[in-house]
């Protein structure tokens, strides 16, 4: 991939030749990634190009297919291994209806053994934080879409895992929510130092908030081009509009046209 | 609290009236006593013999909880066995569901004959109406869980006890319900009907008897008893699912 390995410290997650087939799909191909700690790694790709496939491969969720190599702390392991070593945000909020705000967030906590009255403590700790204080025993059908999925964050940050996998996070909310949202989160895992795999369909989102932004080739999935976001932090709102990162913009857009173009022509084109 | 005590009042507004209506009407239009007696005719025949009434109402409430209960638990643990071990749901649910199609009736003569005109043998007639249903139920539940939800605990680690208790049964509650509701109207016809083939006390004891007297008043009575345990149970249970299942159906 042309990546500059041996000059950095050990990866916390290496991906190498990964492939999925789901029966005729050939949903990932030969994908390759290696995940720095305390790295924010962006990926952006087509719909249906394999993200969410490759991230249920990171969570133990799916086995991928022999031949690649998945190694995490500088360990080669089975997919399943993985099962409660990373901290997993899914597309939807997935939130327990019976459970209320704190209830929710503590359940990794709870899964894991650990005692229910010093999470509960923790977590009531975390709310103003997390933008939910005085609504710790709100349940989710009383909340805005905002405040689940922020329920669903905190939940994926009490889970403390050094890998989070955050599969578009933001994706169902309004653009203003979406952006301080994702101020927030900068701040939050400045904070908490985390490693964060970050998928979203918003190219802005990607260079926004990524220390490196992956554009994902059409379906199958392999890894079309790897930038750096070489721009200073904290970053604020009108980096959006600076030479800097117009520049990139325009290098991952024109990446992600070419894939686009091809997942559009291979679809309406008949099948093979 | 307030609301609940109201529609508590209106209730017992729409019984008074609906009594009143009944009087009025037997009254008014001359019915026949022997079509439909006064409705204060009928309260006096409980005033004449209350502990007949009494104990035929404990007796058949008792029979009807036991059967309830015991089919609740034992189809609960049929929907999780099932869902648990796909082979044998395949192997015995149509076993099950041939037994369903054998009318109470005919089940109730042999249950009888097995254990007796003892209060265990309507708790058993009682049991066999109402676990089917929840059994049927609790199994379109826990298959009907989101598996993106499963597969979110199973990231955190989660045993699939875990996954089980701490997901798919709550998840599964709003159908498990569905089904109670149902069995608890079932489980007071099982044990009226098992009640027939003979025994001393019981709703159903006190229908057969009127039924031979070929006294009117005490068939109504008889009938006004079986209502209020059935209400009251199927209100009971009603209200146990506003409490446990307060996020409704729906998410
Ligand atoms: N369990 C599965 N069984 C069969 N096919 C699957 C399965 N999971 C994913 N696929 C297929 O694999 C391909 C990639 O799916 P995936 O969900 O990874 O895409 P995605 O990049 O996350 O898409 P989106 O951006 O829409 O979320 C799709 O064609 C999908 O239909
Ligand atoms: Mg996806």
């Amino acid at each position: 991939m042309g990546m500059p390995v041996s000059s950095s410290p050990s990866p916390l997650l290496e991906l190498r030749g990964l492939s999925k087939r789901f029966g005729t799909v050939q949903a990932l191909d030969g994908f390759g990634l290696d995940v720095q700690p305390g790295e924010f790694v962006t990926v952006v790709g087509p719909s249906g190009c394999g993200k969410s496939t490759l991230f249920n491969i990171v969570a133990g969720l799916d086995e991928p297919d022999d031949g690649g190599i998945l190694r995490f702390k500088g360990r080669g392991c089975h997919a399943k291994e993985l099962l409660g070593q990373v901290s997993f945000m899914p597309q939807r909020d997935l939130l327990l209806p019976w459970r209320n705000v704190v209830d929710n967030a503590i359940l990794a906590n709870e899964i894991e053994g650990a005692s229910r009255r010093e999470a509960r403590a923790k977590a009531l700790a975390m709310l103003p934080e997390f933008g939910l204080a005085g609504f710790e025993t709100q349940y989710p059908h009383q909340l805005s879409g905002g405040m689940r999925q922020r329920v669903a964050l905190m939940r994926t940050f009490l889970f403390e895992r050094e890998l989070m996998l955050l599969d578009e996070p933001f994706g169902a909310l309004d653009a203003l929510t979406r952006s301080m949202m994702q101020r927030w989160l900068l701040d939050v895992w400045q904070r908490h130092r985390r490693t964060i795999l970050f998928i979203t369909h918003d190219v802005d989102e990607a260079i926004f908030l990524g220390d490196r932004v992956v554009v994902m080739t059409a379906r199958p999935g392999a890894v079309k081009l790897m930038r750096a976001v070489n721009l200073p932090r904290p970053r604020a709102p009108d980096l959006l509009t600076s030479p800097e990162f117009t520049a990139i913009k325009r290098e991952v857009l024109d990446a992600i046209e070419e894939e686009a173009m091809k997942s559009f022509i291979s679809g309406t084109a008949a099948p093979p | 609290m307030n609301a609940a005590a109201i529609a508590a009042l209106r209730l017992l507004g729409g019984v008074i009236l609906a009594g009143l209506v009944w009087e009025a009407a037997v009254v008014g239009f001359g019915i026949r006593p022997h079509l439909l007696p006064r409705l204060s005719e009928i309260l006096a025949a409980f005033a004449v013999t209350p502990g007949a009434y009494w104990a035929g109402l404990q007796r058949t409430a008792a029979e009807t909880l036991i059967g309830f209960a015991a089919g609740t638990a034992v189809g609960i643990m049929n929907g999780v066995i099932f869902f648990r071990a796909p082979l044998l749901r395949d192997m015995l649910l149509p076993v099950f569901i041939v037994s369903q199609t054998i009318p109470v009736i005919a089940f109730g003569a042999l249950v009888v004959m097995w254990f007796g005109n003892t209060l265990f043998a309507k708790a058993v007639i009682a049991f066999y109406l109402t676990f089917f249903p929840v059994t049927v139920n609790t199994l379109l539940g826990l298959n009907s869980v989101d598996p993106r939800q499963v597969a979110l605990l199973r990231s955190f680690g989660a045993s699939p006890r875990q996954i089980l208790f701490r997901l798919q049964l709550p998840m599964a509650l709003p159908q498990i319900f569905v089904a109670l509701r149902l069995g608890a109207s079932l489980s007071l016809v099982g044990a009226i009907v098992g009640e027939w083939f003979g025994d001393n006390t019981g709703i159903g004891v006190l229908l057969l008897q009127a039924m031979y007297n070929e006294s009117v008043v005490a068939l109504w009575a008889a009938i006004l008893c079986a209502a209020l345990l059935g209400t009251g149970f199927y209100a009971l249970v009603a209200w146990a699912e506003r409490r446990i299942v307060f996020w409704g159906a729906e998410q």
